[in-house]
């Protein structure tokens, strides 16, 4: 059963534990000289939401339980945040975040499936991951479970074709267990998504292609709570939330900045950084 | 053989320097990127031709089939991205509408083989060169340092129809300087050697050089081939070294599998050539995320290997006299 006001985690609570969340992602990314640091900020309020307070049937013993939740992050770049919100459900041990990108490591550079536990599917080549994760909205239905299918998906990565091949097929097969989070922070490698490509109303696209289509402010809890709750309610359609959000979001000279895309911090950005997230 | 100097030009980058250059020279040919031109330096042109660049965004099979649209007229296009995404994502519009009408598309491919290391397989193309060299009327070419990968931007324009030019994401040597000379079909003897031939390309040529010298240094005489033309394979020269050390090595930063070493084995099979072969390269595995000099030891790519295999090698031929 879906948690209840009572059983959730409060906002508050959610939202202190992802700016720790944010501190494991720069500790990572600072340890590794390597990671996208600005994308993994910009959904650090919905990936922990989504783990702390929504998915269910989640085991760390049992990671692969059939009728668990999935979540999957089309936008696997960012994945430290999904390494961090994995290690403190205890699917493994913190100590493994030390040696993410390294070689035998558990965690690699873009997720992986048969390296990390609590990973479902390999992603990291933009696009693929939330047909993936259609395709197991799809096995939820012809395996008359109760699974819910959450996805993150950056807003330059619907650029992808792929995407909205997906997004025909999930609305065809009515797929009210699927969720896409577009992370709107308005940037991609090169620049802006107006320079880049113009994304003219991502509610407006998802609409016409018969989904469910909601507009949130993708770091405001009580807002993603809100969003996920109507998610689940809605029948017939795949949802998609559009999370207006800042790339790097938390510390102030990384947000909005495009070169923090896949930047690691020097040891002096690193230290300015994580005063700025423990103050 | 010449002294090798440390690097701090990646190829992608000395690659993206002379073809901005070369925008003066043909002032025709237009460059497409898919969102990573601050990777594969592809930005450079867009600073001095920004009407000759076309940010497609991150869609590489389309932006591959339009770049097959751009030059159905004979304009010439340079596509820029990472091989994994040229090669595999937009094989289709490669092979289909590029290859097939023999186009003059350009791809300016970085992170080449393993070179990705940190980033993992989904940013590794170690199979790029078995799918690029199986096409019809793709050419395929690898450049190892800043000289030769400019050098090899002009035989890529000078060359008619598709190119697959294979770059990489670090710096590792300079080899070459501006007088070597690179051409479509071409390799390059680096030392001469009547005990044994190592043919190489790319990153792995250093390992390959390496290797060489510290056999030298034993009392090995070995020859080392640059086999920068992929395809077309200069066998021509390396047919001749093998036909006179009795023994080669082929070394890639690839699946071993269908890679140049197949190549090689075929065409000696073909003449009759009989030689002591090996071959190094992935072993039918993906490799992982990790420090690039890690993954050279881990998956039997390193100068290390070479100098295992040669030891055999030249042991086994010692034996059977
Ligand atoms: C198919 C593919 N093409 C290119 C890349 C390289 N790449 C990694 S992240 C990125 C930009 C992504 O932008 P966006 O989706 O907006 O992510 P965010 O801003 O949330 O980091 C690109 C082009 C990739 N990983 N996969
Ligand atoms: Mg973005």
């Amino acid at each position: 059963m879906p948690k209840t006001a009572e059983t959730r985690m409060s906002a508050q609570a959610l939202g202190e534990l992802a700016n720790n969340i944010r501190l494991d992602i720069l500790d990572m990314v600072y340890k590794a000289q390597s990671g996208h640091i600005g994308g993994s900020f910009s959904a650090a309020e919905i990936v922990t939401t989504l783990y702390f307070a929504e998915m269910r049937n989640l085991d760390p013993q049992n990671p692969r339980l059939p009728h668990r939740d999935r979540f999957v992050l089309s936008k696997g770049h960012a994945c430290p945040v999904w390494y961090a919100c994995l290690s403190r459900l205890g699917f493994f041990d913190a100590e493994h975040l030390d040696s993410l990108r390294k070689i035998n490591s558990i965690l690699q550079g873009h997720p992986d499936m048969k390296s990390t536990p609590g990973i479902d599917i390999t992603t990291g080549s933009l696009g693929h991951g939330c047909a993936s994760a259609t395709g197991m909205a799809l096995e939820g239905k012809a395996a008359k479970d109760q699974r819910r299918v959450y996805t993150v998906l950056g807003d330059g990565e619907i650029n992808e074709g792929v995407v909205w091949e997906t997004a025909m097929a999930a609305a065809k097969y009515e797929l009210d267990n699927l969720v896409f989070f577009i992370d709107k922070n308005n940037l991609q490698m090169d620049g802006t998504s107006d320079e880049i490509m113009p994304l003219l109303s991502i509610e407006d696209k998802f609409r016409s292609f018969g989904w469910h289509v909601l507009t949130i402010d993708g770091h405001d809890i009580e807002q993603i709570l809100c969003a996920l709750d109507l998610a689940r309610l809605t029948k017939g359609k795949p949802t998609c939330i559009v999370a207006n959000t800042t790339k790097g979001k938390g510390v102030s000279f990384m947000e909005d900045v495009r070169n923090w895309h896949g930047k690691a911090p020097s040891t002096e950005e690193y230290q300015a950084a994580r005063a700025e997230l423990v103050a | 053989m010449k002294k090798l100097v440390k690097s701090n030009k990646p190829t992608r980058l000395a690659f993206a320097e002379r073809m901005v250059e070369y925008g003066e020279i043909n002032q025709d040919f237009v460059v497409f990127e898919a969102d990573i031109g601050y990777s594969t330096n592809s930005y450079l042109f867009d600073n001095q031709y920004p009407e000759r660049y076309f940010q497609m965004g991150i869609a590489e099979f389309g932006m591959m089939a339009s770049a097959a649209g751009m030059a159905a007229n004979g304009r010439p296009v340079v596509v820029a991205g990472y091989g994994v995404f040229l090669t595999m994502r937009a094989l289709e519009s490669v092979r289909s509408f590029i290859c097939y009408p023999n186009l003059n598309v350009k791809l300016m491919s970085s992170h080449g083989g393993t070179t990705a290391a940190i980033d993992g397989v989904t940013h590794q193309a170690s199979e790029d060169m078995a799918l690029m060299t199986s096409l019809p009327n793709m050419h395929v070419f690898a450049p190892c340092d800043s000289a030769s990968s400019r050098a090899l931007f002009d035989v890529t324009m000078e060359t008619q129809g598709p190119v697959y030019c294979r770059l990489m994401r670090d710096s590792y040597y300079e080899l070459y300087d501006e007088s070597a000379t690179f051409k479509c079909g071409g390799s390059n003897v680096l030392c001469e050697g009547d005990d044994l031939t190592i043919v190489s390309y790319g990153d792995i040529l250093f390992q390959a050089i390496e290797a060489a010298e510290e056999l030298r240094a034993s009392g090995v005489s070995v020859e080392v081939v640059d086999a920068y033309s992929v395809k077309p394979l200069d066998w021509d020269t390396i047919g001749k070294s093998i036909a006179k050390t009795g023994r080669v090595i082929v070394a890639e930063g690839h699946q071993q599998r269908n890679g140049m070493a197949y190549e090689i084995a075929c065409r000696m099979a073909k003449q009759g050539l009989s030689a002591k072969f090996d071959h190094l390269g992935l072993k039918d595995t993906f490799a992982e995320s990790g420090a690039y000099p890690l993954l050279l030891d881990k998956y039997g790519l390193s100068a290390k290997h070479i100098i295992d295999v040669a030891s055999e090698m030249l042991l086994e031929q010692e034996l059977a006299v």
